[in-house]
């Protein structure tokens, strides 16, 4: 049983770990938290289903659009509600990020109605058994594209010149600026590649999970800024780690303590994490820029 | 001009007198030939409906109040009760319970119905059931299925199962008529849910074993863990209390752990959306309900029909419940033979095998509704009854 629920623990982490990207890298390099980010992976999922289910278009495909839809979205939001307030206050930009969140919430509910609607498995599903543990093609799938997209991530980041920029822009605004570095540019790209994330978790739990519905990304939205913290929030494999180890953390409280707990575990590990080491298991420690 | 005023002045006191004369001289041909007042067109026997038409409850509300509609126009259309036309007066709360305690002593102070059907909410009814005891105004709730609201007075009822009631009966029909011993049990964690475990492990108990009890929230997406628990104690039903966008999702997640399980539920259960959402992993689910609207009964057909031609659209559970509430009002009202709402009182508690579209209704000592739980099944992506 107990390699069973680490399965599904990873699973369920690996989908944090997604969403937990598109926190830190937004984090790291504007310095702003972006609360609107559950509805971007609400907003993904949505795209995906329509592109499944109306349009017809295969898995594949379906993903690439959402992705792209929500990159789009995530530009949009922060050239609306955050680039006129990046002079302001960090808390200004917060309580943005927290209207943008419940407009793009309402919108999804007159849009698209409170109830979860159905997102048929795009491909056959198959079981496999490994040494006693169950597994589904589904999870194969969910781990395989979660992996891929986080070293392609990693690749951006290490090794071309949009990636260096960032890593400037993310050690200092003003002197990046200096260096011909177009800062709004590459403000707007990070935004749109941790949408595109989200959008991707967004795609891939909608399927694991049969539904989607315009309030899903609100707990998401929520433990993946958790993981971003417990992994330090800023650093990129910091968030995996944080993902990976939250969805453990819960399946293990729901497998062997009780299940009414299971949202309490995150706040609690939240709670423990900046009691104890606010920078995060692979954070540095820094001192605040004022 | 001065003469002119007096003139209208001395007009508007004439019209004043003749009022109060004809006003009079109504009553005191009432008080000498109380048979005459029946006849009258005057007469008319007030209603009210205390319940959530707007806010996030609405759905439910809006229900009630539609089902008591149907019923009331069938009796107005047929000439009225003992020849009273009835007339309703539906008071809006919002979902909010401090509302529901307004709403009905604004029924009973100021527009002096003679019955309350109402409240909708368990939490509304708990509220308002005080004011209508102590005013001594019947009050029949359609909807609240909390343990304890019959138990309010002795002027308050309730034409709704309780949640108890559904689980009881459920788990005694797996037991007997599907042979199964070892159930799990999974619940929301909410009133709803965890009055439907309670009663449910009490009875299945007796009957076989429990092997697992599990709770999840209302937006929960995985219940892997929950489930894999489950598979361990290798059960043969699994009994969901809770509503049908979740136990669509646990039924599913089941089916691909190879959980291979007969899915119980409530009527939390009734929903197209179940089907929708589950897919064949519902298929074959066996669930309580009060009312089945695909019925064949003449009484059903009828009110699905009416239902539909007013509002354009499939009656659920508590339009039903509320129209045989309704019904049962009236007809307590006719035997009453008047507004009286003493005497309504005494007539509701002397109900007996009602034949309502929701079944054969009584109530017991207390006001709580006695009747059969209907028993449905998902077959070929739809709902069929099974007893």
């Amino acid at each position: 049983m107990f390699s069973q629920q680490l399965v599904n623990g990873i699973v369920l982490g690996s989908t944090y770990a997604l969403i937990a990207l598109g926190y830190t890298m937004v984090y790291g390099i504007a310095e702003l938290i972006n609360f609107a980010h559950g509805e971007i992976y609400m907003f993904g999922a949505f795209v995906g289903m329509i592109m499944v289910t109306i349009v017809g278009l295969p898995f594949l495909p379906a993903l690439v659009i959402a992705m792209l839809a929500a990159a789009l979205l995530g530009v949009t939001v922060e050239f609306i509600a955050y680039r006129p307030l990046r002079k302001s206050s960090r808390l200004a930009a917060l309580i943005s990020a927290i209207g943008a969140s419940i407009f793009l919430q309402n919108a999804a509910l007159l849009r698209w109605g409170p109830q979860s609607q159905g997102f048929p498995r795009p491909f056959e599903v198959n079981q496999i058994m490994v040494a006693g543990v169950r597994i589904s093609s589904l999870q194969i799938y969910i781990l395989v594209i979660s992996l891929v997209l986080m070293v392609a991530l990693h690749f951006l980041i290490t090794k071309t010149k949009i990636g260096k920029a960032m890593r400037a822009t993310a050690q200092d605004k003003e002197t990046a600026a200096l260096m011909g570095i177009n800062v709004n540019r590459v403000i707007s790209f990070t935004f749109a590649i941790g949408s595109a994330l989200g959008a991707a978790a967004g795609v891939m739990v909608g399927i694991y999970f049969n539904s989607v519905s315009p309030m899903m990304g609100l707990l998401p939205g929520l433990k993946g800024f958790v993981a971003a913290v417990l992994g330090g929030i800023g650093n990129i494999p910091g968030a995996m780690l944080g993902g990976i180890i939250l969805g453990i953390a819960e399946t293990m409280g729901v497998a062997y303590g009780d299940s009414r707990y299971r949202d309490a575990i995150a706040f609690a590990i939240l709670i423990i994490v900046l009691l104890f080491k606010p920078s995060g298991l692979l954070g540095k420690q820094v001192q605040d820029k004022v | 001009m001065l003469k002119g005023r007096k003139f209208l002045l001395f007009v508007a006191v004439l019209l004043t007198l003749a009022l109060v004369v004809v006003g009079c001289g109504d009553n005191g041909n009432n008080n000498a030939d109380p048979d005459n007042s029946n006849n009258g067109d005057a007469e008319e026997i007030k209603i009210g409906t205390v319940g959530p038409l707007t806010g996030g409850a609405a759905s439910y509300g809006v229900s009630v109040r539609r089902g008591v509609e149907i019923a009331i126009n069938e009796a107005n259309e047929a000439g009225g009760i003992n020849g009273a036309q009835i007339r309703l007066i539906p008071e809006d709360t919002g979902g909010d319970a401090t509302e529901a305690a307004n709403a009905t002593s604004k029924l009973i102070e100021q527009d002096n119905v003679s019955v309350i059907i109402g409240a909708v909410l368990s939490s509304e009814t708990f509220a308002g059931a005080p004011f209508a005891n102590d005013a001594g105004v019947p009050m029949i709730s359609p909807a609240s299925t909390a343990t304890g609201i019959p138990q309010e007075g002795e002027y308050i009822f309730r034409n709704t199962l309780a949640d108890e009631v559904q689980a009881a009966q459920l788990a005694e029909y797996a037991s007997d008529e599907l042979g199964v011993s070892r159930f799990a049990v999974m619940f929301t964690n909410n009133d709803y849910g965890v009055a439907l475990r309670d009663a449910f492990v009490a009875t299945a108990e007796g009957l076989g074993e429990v092997v697992e009890i599990q709770s999840f929230t209302d937006g929960d997406d995985d219940f892997s863990a929950a489930l894999t628990r489950i598979a361990q104690g290798n059960p043969e039903a699994l009994f969901i209390g809770g509503y049908y966008e979740e136990a669509a999702r646990i039924a599913q997640q089941a089916q691909e752990q190879g959980l291979d399980v007969q899915i119980l539920g409530a009527d939390g259960f009734y929903s197209p959306v179940l089907v929708n959402l589950g897919g064949d992993a519902v298929e074959g689910a066996i669930f309580t309900a009060a009312f089945y609207d695909g019925d064949t009964a003449d009484a059903v057909v009828n009110f699905v029909s009416k239902f539909q031609e007013e509002f354009g659209e499939t009656p659920d559970m508590f339009a039903a419940q509320a129209y045989d509430a309704a019904r049962i009002v009236l007809q307590a009202i006719e035997t009453a033979g008047s507004g009286d709402s003493a005497a309504i009182r005494d007539a509701l508690a002397a109900i007996q095998d009602f034949p309502g579209i929701t079944g054969v209704t009584s109530f017991d000592g207390e006001g709580d509704v006695i009747k059969e739980v209907l028993i449905l099944q998902v077959e070929d992506g739809s709902f069929n009854r099974i007893r």
